[in-house]
């Protein structure tokens, strides 16, 4: 144990060197204390984890779609194809596949709970109004990451669930009639869809996500959490009062 | 809220904040046991489930009866209640229009400073009962049959004669299924709830004569089946006086959907017109 | 609040506008925040402008789908419809091909005006509630969809459900005996022509004003 002090000793140094060299020129210490070390008000239950379930379902998401992307080919000849090579022959495809099929439905079911738990506490009012909208964008973008990733398996229930959901999406008025276009890339699904609904689901949208994820955070980090709406500070002080005394 | 009530709240906020522990590693250690619960759950669903795939893309179909992934069979099943033609776009885009700008805009028109659920009696009531009516309405989704089949068990007597009776019943069932009854009348869980009057227990209130002949001599606007051939329209009436309340095997469904298995699954074979 | 500024300095120093300097007057500021935000649009707004139109523009090119051969003439009955399958797009296997229904022109049924367009009836089987594939049943002589209760009868014509307009119909002519079918096209309720809408779309009334046909497809004009 003597004998190794030394050595770790000066592994130590070397370390704690290179954690001083980054913070002197960013100074991160600052922002990780703000944001690791903010008290987090009492009462606080399981409740409260839903909105990291939802992120942690997000980042499966994420990992497993990066992933599948390297064996998946977006074309109208080659997609179904590609996904049966995945799932059959592809070392822990069907397992990886079965992940990120799955994980977007507990991703929208984390979501909702956690809108149910902000909704149910009245966690959106004053001063968190603007998180609450964030949080609303990002179930919109969910809901779009689920019609565009629904297409890309290519089989039936992709092709005939597109052809619904772009047909839905025609039914308003005036514009109706454009927004299959722009969306299919012309009149109906072809190789044009798959390479659209292929880059909007694998960058534009994981994009906006991304940034609107960060928002909300920062937000939530700003503002803090909420405590429940049973917990009162006229109990909590008298209990602060019984402690210190 | 106004100016007092928001400082009210914040300084009601800081006095509680102030009596918290530290988000690390106090609060984050709960956020880690919740991580591995979803990541465990994802990776259970993805054992059990897997990621199967249905038949390769076919634009050709006849067959084939889409649905949606499950979270929208709430949309489904609002877009087959409403029928009337010049409401299609309020189910469409009408209805998640003003669904998602309430969702938006709830911290703007929901002015109430109140928090705990139940002093927003308003409030926690609507939310409840949209949570409510969202499953109902996705209970249905889930549940609705396509019209070109029809899974209803035998009734017990025709089960236990099996044999002729159990044969003549299914093909009746069948020829039911691949006539379009279901366009227009429900059957069990399958077909549409009208035009025509339910079929779910019609051997109640008619016999199989006035069936067979109903289904010869129709009153308009339902079509005359007599082209099938007596023999078909016999199987189909036997069939067809079989159903009646509480009679049939509901739970036993296995072989109803094998019956009409064959013609889901032959998507690429377009248009068969059986019994034509 | 107590050292008020002249209002109507033209220095902004003067107005205590943020940032401000020595020397520094409104329009120079105003100049600069303008040169400042026209750059910087013009160069992003260029590129945003280019990638749009590459994004968006070619699902705005006509598409000519060809006419189709869909077999002879005296192969086609006028009591029932036959299946048939098009290859509207050759590249993209069985997702460019379409299943359409054919038969002979009924003077029995079909009321609508006779031209050289319709003498075989091509009627698609897509639904035009939401454009799931629908199935012509000759037991009931009507077309059922699997999805939300759409139902036509003989004609195509909306029998029940909630389908907003009869089924569409494909141009067809008949070349040396063998039938060919060509471009879509929507109908509404009195089988009058219009250029080829998505499904969901009425055409009746104030339907085809609410809902525009787009350059993509066109009916043949005059028809």
């Amino acid at each position: 144990m003597a004998k190794k002090t030394p050595k770790l000793a000066s592994a130590k140094e070397a370390g704690v060197h290179a954690v001083d060299f980054v913070d002197e020129r960013t100074s991160i210490s600052g922002t990780l204390r703000w944001v690791m070390f903010r008290p987090i008000p009492k009462g606080t239950n399981w409740f409260y984890t839903l909105g990291t379930a939802t992120m942690v379902a997000f980042i499966n998401q994420v990992i497993t779609g990066i992933v599948l992307g390297m064996y998946y080919e977006p074309s109208t000849t080659r997609a179904y194809e590609s996904m049966k090579y995945i799932n059959n022959e592809v070392f822990l495809g069907e397992f990886v596949h079965g992940m990120h099929r799955w994980g977007s439905s507990v991703m929208v079911i984390l979501i909702f709970l956690h809108m149910a738990r902000t909704f149910f506490f009245g966690a959106y009012k004053y001063p968190r109004e603007l998180n609450w909208v964030i949080g609303v964008a990002l179930l919109v973008l969910t809901l779009l990451m689920s019609v565009t990733g629904y297409l890309l398996p290519f089989d039936q229930r992709a092709y005939w669930a597109s052809v619904v959901a772009m047909n839905i999406a025609g039914n308003a008025p005036l514009i109706g009639p454009f927004t299959p276009d722009i969306a299919l890339g012309g009149p109906d699904v072809t190789t044009l869809t798959l390479s659209r609904f292929y880059i909007i689901h694998m960058m534009l949208i994981p994009g906006a996500i991304i940034a609107l994820i960060g928002a909300h955070l920062y937000l939530v980090v700003k503002l803090g959490t909420t405590a429940p709406p049973w917990v009162r500070a006229d109990k909590v002080s008298a209990d602060l009062k019984e402690h210190e005394g | 809220m106004n100016q007092r009530e928001k400082e009210e709240y914040l300084r009601e906020y800081a006095v509680l904040k102030s009596a918290g522990k530290p988000f690390f590693p106090y609060i984050i250690v709960k956020d880690g046991v919740m991580m591995i619960v979803v990541i465990g759950v994802i990776m259970l669903m993805s054992i059990m489930l897997g990621g199967e795939l249905t038949a390769k893309a076919d634009a050709t179909t006849t067959t084939y009866a889409p649905r949606p992934e499950w979270y929208y069979f709430w949309a489904f099943e609002l877009l087959r209640v409403i029928k009337p033609p010049y409401l299609v776009s309020l189910a469409t885009v009408g209805i998640p229009t003003i669904a998602i700008l309430l969702l938006i805009l709830l911290p703007f028109y929901d002015r109430n400073p109140e928090r705990h659920p139940l002093r927003r009696p308003v409030a926690t009531t609507a939310g409840i009962f949209i949570m409510g009516a969202m499953f109902f309405l996705s209970y249905l989704g889930a549940e609705a049959g396509a019209p070109s089949q029809v899974e209803i068990g035998p009734p017990p007597a025709i089960a236990e004669a099996g044999g002729a009776t159990m044969l003549k019943w299914d093909a009746g069932r069948k020829l039911v299924a691949q006539s379009s009854c279901g366009g227009c009348h429900k059957i069990g869980e399958n077909g549409n709830d009208g035009p025509g009057p339910p079929l779910t227990e019609i051997g109640d209130r008619l016999k199989e004569g006035a069936i067979r002949e109903t289904l010869i001599n129709p009153t308009r606007p339902m079509p005359s089946f007599a082209q099938l051939g007596a023999d078909n329209i016999d199987k189909m009436a036997f069939f067809l006086a079989s159903l009646k309340s509480g009679g049939e095997g509901k739970g036993t469904t296995g072989g109803g959907a094998e019956g009409t298995g064959e013609e889901s699954e032959g998507g690429s074979t377009p248009g068969q017109s059986p019994g034509g | 609040m107590s050292d008020r500024r002249p209002e109507q300095s033209k220095y902004t120093l003067d107005r205590g506008i943020p940032g401000a300097f020595e020397g520094e007057t409104i329009t120079r500021r105003r100049l600069m925040v303008f040169a400042a935000n026209a750059t910087a649009g013009v160069a992003i707004g260029g590129v945003v402008l280019a990638a749009t139109g590459f994004a968006a523009g070619q699902p705005f090119v006509e598409v000519d789908t060809g006419w189709h051969d869909v077999g002879p003439l005296d192969e086609i009955p006028d009591d029932t419809y036959l299946p048939r399958v098009i290859t509207l797009d050759p590249r993209t296997g069985q997702v460019g091909k379409s299943t359409i229904y054919v038969r002979r022109r009924n003077e029995a049924v079909d009321t609508e005006k006779p031209d050289k367009w319709n003498q075989i009836i091509a009627i698609s089987s897509r639904c035009m509630h939401m454009g799931c594939p629908a199935r012509y049943v000759q037991a009931a002589k009507n077309f059922v969809c699997p999805c939300h209760g759409g139902v036509y009868d003989f004609r195509g014509e909306v029998a029940a459900g909630p389908p907003v307009r009869p089924l569409d119909r494909f141009y067809t002519r008949v070349v040396d005996g063998r039938v060919q079918v060509g471009k879509r096209f929507s109908v509404n309720s009195q089988i009058e022509r219009f250029s080829p809408r998505p499904p969901g779309q009425p055409l009746d009334g104030i339907g085809q004003y609410l809902y525009p046909s787009r350059p993509t497809q066109r009916k043949i004009p005059g028809t």
